[in-house]
């Protein structure tokens, strides 16, 4: 008998509970079922409503699993197998959803989703079942090249223009980001010329800017090569070095990835406060600092990137900047603030599963159309690329821009950049101030 | 020792106030709570085995237990009161967000909660009587009078429970709003185990509300014979065996465990989503 135990004892259990705080474990046991979550995943019903993709179901499945390899049952009688297909599905099912959060503001029980799917996208790369598809390539990316466009160091201030100053040293910094750095050089040059006009002074890291990593924490890879926290420590420490007391983010990723995950890879809060361009602008709305130089009657409607709504709680102030413009009517979907639908692309989920993000941003677009606005405006530049694809998927006439391109032109300020290259991503220009075109791309020489 | 007698403990006669065989009830009474220990110890050591990342090795039972606590009042006693109260004992997620779960949750949490303290009030009675009150041996006038004031409490707290689980079944069948979730084996357990504690439950009420005009006259000595239902009624003791076997032993091991889990997750995520305490 004994000796039977030990066998059935021996047997190694299907998944393992590594990167599972105990506490995690405790919310897949505290789920009532209720299904709140399933009436708003975004991915779930741009999914046509897979029961597979629910939140709902993921937790049920997940806690079968811990339950069969953990459960009493497992300790008398040792672990029940789980077929390896049966994780594989699983976890592609995971990686079908953007970790908008949604889930967890809903959640009757209060489970914290954002930080439980993480956790679980951690476990099972650590399984070997994820990440998925293309996301793979983001420590290999991030980790060797500091940013995940494939670009070089050199050209993180390409898309300066010589009437942009910045100052060798300043104690307020602009951190820019790889997005608008290299793709969307129309919210670096917006920022920048803002802050110029307001006589504020800043700097930045250039060259020494490195990625902020959010899309490998995003997806579960943060251990492979430690590169999340050697890049957290790397940015902190070059904006400590030069003396940065405050830094402004235009990028919603980065400002979540310097709120809450740096001071993780730190061990204390930052010697930096991390403010986002909109709070920063209202700020300056506030003090009566901006003076609109245009009116622009036209209606808009405002989509609060995930990074900067629910996972760091800033909602109101893009808000206010918007009521402060004349002329700007603003609008709001019927999804809106805490309760507002992703726009698809967060999570890893715009390299990996393209089409689930265009699917779901086809559904944010139609939330904006039904508001009747002209534009949609948001304060994330990845936001902004998903709702262009999914605007030009739906073939809709309406503009989608940055908050901070929208504030440069109201304030008189140039919205141009360089001249585009050619082939260049369309985002990199102002899609509602179109004083620019994208060259088309120059056809491969014939050999 | 006749069935319907009290159980001579320390000199002194001690009922049960349902005037069921009190041996009975103490060893179901002691084995569902070691039950229960026991099924709680085994979730800790489950979830004590979670090893967060950078951690070299998990918390184990005990550190999960500290964990448990420490994230509960890191805060301070105020805001963790706070919490229990709004989060816990009014389900204020709940409420925000769907008004009849939350009254039919409410409905189960609290007539669940209701039965369970009277029980335990019961329980505290057969023993203050004969050992404080220094009733006289042999006399059961004390727990006639203990049963019939918990009698009004424990239907009104049966009745809840009733009404939140039809509530659940109706949501469920006729007008749930979303797809109902995955249902396993765990789930038909738990729906056949409530139904057999409602179903016996309000049928042994039944059977000894019929004797409840000779509650207060009547001697179990003399009125046993003419009483034969009352004392030790198969069905009241099968509900009560059962019922704490059920609702107090298996609960762990149960799909209901969450009743148990779902307050303490809010408590230690301080709420859950921060706009919600806002």
């Amino acid at each position: 008998m004994r000796n039977m135990v030990n066998i059935m004892t021996r047997k190694k259990p299907a998944i393992s509970l590594e990167n599972f705080t105990p506490t995690q474990l405790m919310e897949y046991d505290a789920c009532t079922r209720c299904g709140e979550c399933v009436k708003y995943c975004p991915t779930y019903i741009g999914r046509n409503e897979d029961r597979n993709i629910e939140p709902r179901d993921k937790i049920l499945r997940w806690r079968e699993f811990v339950t069969k390899s953990y459960g009493w049952k497992a300790k008398l009688f040792g672990p029940a197998d789980i077929p390896p297909e049966e994780i594989k599905k699983y976890t592609d099912d995971l990686y079908n959803c953007t970790t908008c959060g949604m889930c967890g503001t809903v959640c009757c029980a209060g489970i914290d989703t954002i930080e439980l799917w993480e956790s679980n996208r951690a476990n099972l790369v650590k399984h070997g079942t994820g990440p998925y598809g293309k996301q793979n390539l983001f420590p290999k990316l991030i980790g060797e090249g500091h940013n995940p466009y494939m670009k070089q160091q050199t050209d993180r201030l390409a898309w300066m223009t010589p009437d942009i100053r910045i100052a060798d040293k300043s104690d307020i910094a602009y951190f820019i980001g790889c997005t608008a750095g290299y793709n969307q050089q129309v919210l670096g040059v917006s920022t920048a010329r803002i802050l110029n006009k307001l006589d504020v002074p800043f700097m930045v890291l250039g060259e020494d800017e490195w990625c902020c990593a959010s899309a490998l924490i995003r997806t579960g890879q943060q251990h492979l090569g430690d590169v999340p926290k050697q890049a957290a420590l790397h940015n902190i420490e070059a904006l400590k070095e030069r003396g940065a007391k405050r830094v402004i983010f235009a990028c919603a990723g980065c400002f979540r990835a310097a709120k809450i995950d740096w001071p993780r890879a730190y061990g204390k809060a930052l010697p930096f406060e991390a403010v986002h361009m909109s709070q920063f602008l209202a700020e300056q709305v506030e003090a009566g600092k901006i003076k609109w130089e245009k009116s622009l009657d036209r209606t808009v409607t405002y989509h609060d990137p995930c990074h900067l709504g629910r996972h760091v709680g800033v909602f109101e102030e893009p808000r206010k900047v918007l009521m402060s413009m004349p002329g700007i009517k603003l609008v709001e979907m019927e999804r809106n603030r805490n309760e507002q639908r992703c726009c698809g692309a967060g999570g890893g989920v715009k390299a990996g599963l393209p089409d689930l993000a265009l699917a779901v941003a086809k559904d944010r677009m139609n939330d904006a159309k039904a508001t009747g606005a002209e534009a949609l405006i948001s304060a994330c530049p990845f936001c902004r690329r998903n709702l262009l694809d999914g605007r030009d998927e739906l073939k809709m006439d309406m503009s989608v821009d940055d908050l901070v391109v929208l504030t440069a032109n109201m304030m008189g300020l140039s919205t141009d950049i360089k001249p585009p290259a050619p082939g260049a991503p369309k985002e990199s220009i102002s899609d509602m101030f179109r004083t620019q075109t994208i060259p088309p791309k120059v056809p491969p020489k014939a050999p | 020792m006749s069935m319907s007698e009290g159980l001579p403990i320390a000199g002194k006669e001690v009922f049960d106030t349902l005037f069921i065989d009190y041996r009975i009830m103490v060893a179901f009474a002691i084995i569902s709570i070691i039950m229960f220990i026991a099924g709680m110890y085994l979730q800790l050591a489950k979830w004590g085995q979670g090893i967060p990342e950078g951690a070299k090795k998990p918390p184990g039972t005990l550190g999960t237990l500290q964990l448990i606590i420490h994230r509960i009042f890191e805060n301070g006693f105020g805001p963790a009161l706070e919490i229990i109260v709004l989060d816990g004992l009014f389900q204020r997620r709940t409420w925000r967000r769907r008004k009849m779960e939350w009254l039919m949750h409410i409905l189960i949490f609290w007539g669940w909660s209701g039965l369970f303290i009277l029980t335990v009030v019961a329980a505290a009675a057969e023993f203050y009587g004969p050992f404080i009150l220094d009733e006289p041996p042999g006399q059961p006038d004390f727990f006639i009078r203990t049963f019939a004031t918990l009698k009004i409490p424990n239907l009104i707290f049966a009745s809840m429970l009733t009404i939140g689980i039809v509530i659940a079944a109706t949501r469920r069948l006729f007008f749930s709003d979303v797809p109902p979730a995955r249902f396993t084996i765990v789930d038909w357990i738990s729906i056949i185990g409530i139904a057999i504690v409602i179903i016996t439950g309000f049928l042994a009420y039944y059977l000894r509300i019929d004797f409840y005009e000779i509650e207060g006259r009547m001697l179990i000595s003399q009125y046993e014979s003419a009483a034969p239902t009352f004392f030790n009624n198969p069905i009241v003791l099968f509900h009560e065996v059962f019922t704490l076997l059920f609702c107090v032993g298996y609960l762990p091991f149960s799909k209901l465990f969450h009743m148990f889990v779902t307050p303490l997750v809010i408590m230690i995520n301080k709420g859950g989503y921060v706009e919600v305490n806002e």
